[in-house]
């Protein structure tokens, strides 16, 4: 049941970034909406879930990106085991930590995309339009990154409720 | 004498006679006297008040009904509007469609090499890196490494391939590099992706008279693109005191954000290969 909430949830993020996104104007600066979703894995699911579910997402992600494959395994894997180390040490209860861990997700994966860049061609440059590039898609991860959460939490929950209901019924 | 009960029936009857008598005369012709003028003057008011209240209420209540309908005809009304605005909407988008897959047919034309159409369904999901996904695959004989083009110039190249989808790698991604050269000067160099949509003319001596408006086309030595394709056009040079080279910047003259069909060329300039003797 989660798995296929999780297959769905990231179905339709996928779609939605690649179809409908770019062809909005004023969604031209997004941020990659599958990091809301890697962030809500790591904070409120249990780490096997997300072992093993992250790599097959940065596959789909590679797979339909034109950067090096495995750059997007690479950057979800350790947004993932960053998320659970932080909140070893933080209080998930404080929303301004969850305003804000989103934002540090698009930061992440934006550096590691960066410095990969670099990494693999030397000659690269970093234009001005890269560092507002990012500074668009962290302010609006910080506007609208809590929401995801919060909306992913509450449809899980629901429908591992009415799963629940079903099974008893059912039994 | 009378009786009390008597005298009052005998009263009762006079009253009614007179009574009778009053009511026939004054029937017979009307007069107004002051009395009744006195009493008009001071109920009028108060019934004018009433009235036009009553009227007013009478008024909103049959309005109110009429609104209704009226409310129902504007709700069918802009449904037809909106209907007939969709309609003209479809119509132009079909007009605007038909218009540029003329423009494709037309370059498909003129093309000598064998070409398919293949129309935009995905675009990169990271702004770092820029590639689209179209909708002909292995099973269209589209291939890795077929160029991609449009009527106004070289789109890219394809990177990938499925059955049925392929990816392909723009020319303003970074990875992407295209031998080229100056139309107007002939002098050849190499376009490289660059981020925000433009391209790099890389490999340009400083000797040469290039400017800003000479048309960049493809040289065909890659043995990828055709030659003679359009790439774009030099927007920005740069020549620097010392190096060897200028940096020339070039605009794509495909607008990439608006890319919706492309032609994959299936049958691209052969390589030129060293064969060592033995």
């Amino acid at each position: 049941m989660t798995y296929c909430f999780y297959i769905c949830v990231c179905l339709c993020l996928v779609i939605f970034q690649t179809t409908i996104i770019p062809y909005i104007s004023l969604f031209s600066k997004f941020y990659d909406l599958l990091i809301p979703f890697i962030i809500y894995v790591g904070l409120f699911r249990p780490a096997r879930e997300g072992i093993l579910f992250i790599p097959v997402l940065g596959f789909l992600m590679d797979s339909l990106s034109g950067g090096p494959f495995g750059l997007y395994v690479t950057t979800y894997f350790w947004l993932f085991i960053v998320v659970k180390l932080v909140i070893k040490y933080l209080h998930l209860e404080n929303n301004i930590l969850l305003l804000f861990i989103v934002a540090a997700g698009v930061l992440m994966e934006n550096i590691i995309f960066i410095a990969i860049g670099f990494m693999l061609g030397p000659d690269s440059r970093f234009p001005a339009i890269a560092i507002r590039t990012v500074i668009f898609q962290i302010l609006w991860a910080v506007c609208t990154g809590l929401f995801f959460l919060i909306f992913f939490n509450h449809i899980h929950k629901k429908l591992e409720k009415w799963f629940n209901e079903l099974i008893a019924e059912k039994s | 004498m009378f009786s009390k009960k008597m005298v009052m029936i005998v009263g009762a009857v006079a009253l009614i006679v007179v009574n009778i008598i009053i009511l026939s005369v004054t029937s017979a012709r009307y007069s107004s006297y002051g009395s009744g003028r006195v009493a008009i003057f001071f109920i009028a008011p108060f019934q004018e008040a009433i009235a036009q209240s009553v009227q007013f209420l009478k008024n909103i209540w049959g309005h109110y009904f009429f609104l209704v309908s009226v409310a129902k005809e504007s709700d069918n009304l802009k449904k037809s509007l909106n209907y007939a605005l969709d309609k003209n909407n479809r119509y132009r988008e079909i007009e605007i469609s038909n218009l540029r897959l003329r423009d494709l047919l037309n370059f498909r034309k003129t093309m000598t090499n064998q070409v398919i159409v293949a129309e935009v369904i995905g675009q990169d999901p990271s702004p770092w890196f820029k590639t689209i996904i179209i909708d002909k695959g292995k099973s269209d004989g589209v291939e890795k490494g077929l160029p991609v083009v449009a009527p106004e110039g070289i789109a890219g190249q394809v990177i990938d391939s499925t059955y049925n989808y392929s990816k392909v790698l723009l020319i303003i991604d970074d990875n992407s590099a295209v031998d080229a050269l100056v139309q107007r000067t002939r002098d050849r160099g190499l376009i490289k992706g660059q981020s925000g949509g433009r391209c790099l003319f890389k490999y340009v001596l400083r000797k040469h008279d290039i400017k800003v408006g000479d048309a960049v086309i493809s040289s065909g030595l890659d043995g990828v693109f055709p030659k003679g394709l359009r790439v774009g056009y030099v927007s920005g040079i740069v020549k620097r005191n010392s190096g060897m080279f200028q940096e020339i910047a070039v605009t794509p003259y495909i607008d990439f954000d608006k890319l919706e069909e492309v032609l994959i060329v299936l049958n691209p300039p052969p390589k030129h290969e060293f064969v060592s003797e033995q």
